[in-house]
């Protein structure tokens, strides 16, 4: 198996993964509204159903981030999720990454292994004295 | 948590609810006029700037480190009101709700009593945000507030002198309390999101610039005092009492310091001071009222009641401590009626 067959069925594979994943939540929703039908989604956030038809059967690789941010709001998703799915990053963070590139990824590998909470911690919080 | 966000305060409860965070921000505004008469609410002319006091530990009181929190600068001739928000949580279709008690030198807002932690029913000593947007002073009476403003800590003025006759804490004291989730969960059923054709509209209150004003002040710590009377609305908490998770909470103290006083210790100016009522007033630039149906009101402090407004107390000392206090008559006052929907119509009076 060459290098680059591994990367098809990787690349393939993280594609359905989104597509089917935003099809599942739009069918769930289109169970109560009529709203989240195909064409009715796809006009909401500017594309062709018949794009975003074979975005959601993985032939065709996922949106640009606009869209996925669109997709998301319309459907509830969270975007950052829908993002990773995608295999992409969200501009503002690749801002944040490109500012100090090593320092980011050294962090990011080493925050893997944190449970949920404690990455939650690592922000600057308003120091509470004694009063 | 709390972080300190674009001068606003995100406190955050990740391990209730993801969407446990509510935003505080502190609003400046004009100082209306302390003549005994109601008025609306004032504008905002922009949010204070705010900053961790760990940033100038060099340059503030050891007092003010030991108390932790954030600082920011106040001019005497401007007034503050406190801005509550926190995002729709789209699946549940509301925003997160929180208990807040605010204090202003450990004098509880709501309630005038001094400062104890935890919740308190009768009298209720919190507020429930964000159905309470803004807070503007002293829930006084029934309906009826004092304005925040701000008085030099020592000068006798702020009602932590004038109800403890000491000037300790001055500042702001600030602790959040979220609701259960189960409670939440239960108060607010899922429900899918909006159709993807709903369109949103925001509003606020306009920015107008301000005027350009010659008065600061000579001592570092400041107080808050009651100033003019408002028409406000402290809310009686909807929700049952043990619906607030009372075992966890967030607390900030929020140290004021007079504008010159700022400068010195973050080298950064402050902003221009706040226009005066009558200029603002004459410039036909807008006031506002807010109407809440269904949310009763509290009944107001009798120990806040018998705080001295500056201008009554100024009189009786003889003091000459307020630059501008011209009676005004807004006319043009804008209402906002709380809990319309997206894409719901407002009927208006006709």
């Amino acid at each position: 198996m060459t290098v680059w067959s591994v990367y098809y069925i990787v690349h393939s594979m993280n594609e359905n993964v989104f597509g089917s994943c935003i099809r599942e939540r739009r069918l769930a929703l289109r169970a109560d509204d009529r709203a989240f039908s195909l064409r009715g989604v796809a006009q909401a956030i500017g594309v062709e159903p018949s794009y975003l038809s074979k975005v959601e059967r993985g032939l065709q690789p996922p949106p640009s981030e606009h869209t996925v941010r669109a997709l998301a709001g319309a459907l509830g998703e969270d975007p950052d999720m829908l993002l990773a799915l995608a295999g992409k990053v969200s501009s503002d963070l690749l801002r944040v990454i490109r500012r100090r590139p090593q320092l980011f990824a050294q962090l990011i590998r080493q925050l893997d292994q944190l449970p949920d909470h404690a990455v939650l911690r690592i922000v600057r919080e308003v120091r509470d004295g004694t009063w | 948590m709390i972080e300190l966000r674009n001068d606003t305060l995100v406190i955050s409860f990740p391990e209730i609810h993801p969407a446990a965070r509510l935003r505080i921000s502190f609003q400046r505004t004009l100082r209306i006029p302390d003549d005994g008469r109601s008025y609306p609410l004032p504008p905002s002319i922009g949010a204070f700037p705010v900053r961790h006091v760990d940033d100038f530990a060099a340059r503030v009181s050891p007092q003010w480190l030991e108390r932790g929190g954030v600082m920011l600068p106040m001019f005497q001739a401007e007034a503050m009101w406190l801005d509550f928000g926190s995002d729709l949580v789209p699946e549940h279709g509301v925003s997160y709700p929180f208990a807040v008690k605010i204090a202003a030198g450990k004098i509880n807002a709501a309630s005038g009593e001094d400062w104890r932690e935890g919740l308190h029913r009768g009298p209720q000593d919190y507020l429930v945000a964000p159905k309470q947007p803004w807070l503007d002073g002293y829930c006084v009476e029934k309906g009826f507030i004092r304005q925040f403003v701000a008085m030099p800590l020592g000068s006798g003025y702020s009602a932590e002198e004038q109800l403890t006759g000491k000037a300790e804490h001055g500042g702001v004291q600030i602790a959040v309390y979220p609701m259960k989730r189960a409670v939440f969960e239960r108060r607010f059923p899922k429900r899918p999101p909006p159709p993807p054709f709903a369109a949103r509209a925001a509003m606020g209150p306009p920015m107008p610039s301000a005027a350009p004003m010659d008065c600061c002040m000579e001592s570092a710590g400041m107080g808050l005092a009651a100033g003019g009377r408002m028409r406000q609305e402290i809310y009686d908490d909807p929700y049952d009492f043990y619906d607030w998770d009372s075992a966890v909470t967030s607390r900030c103290f929020v140290h004021l310091c007079n504008s010159l006083v700022w400068q010195s210790i973050t080298g950064s100016a402050p902003p221009h001071p706040a226009p005066t009522a009558d200029s603002y007033t004459r410039a036909g630039l807008p006031w506002f009222d807010y109407y809440s149906d269904g949310l009763a009101a509290l009944p107001g402090s009798d120990r806040l009641a018998g705080v001295k407004s500056v201008a009554e107390l100024s009189a009786e000392k003889g003091d000459a401590v307020l630059p501008e206090n011209t009676p005004v008559s807004p006319e043009n006052i804008h209402l906002i009626r709380a809990g319309l929907t997206p894409g719901q119509v407002r009927e208006g009076e006709f």
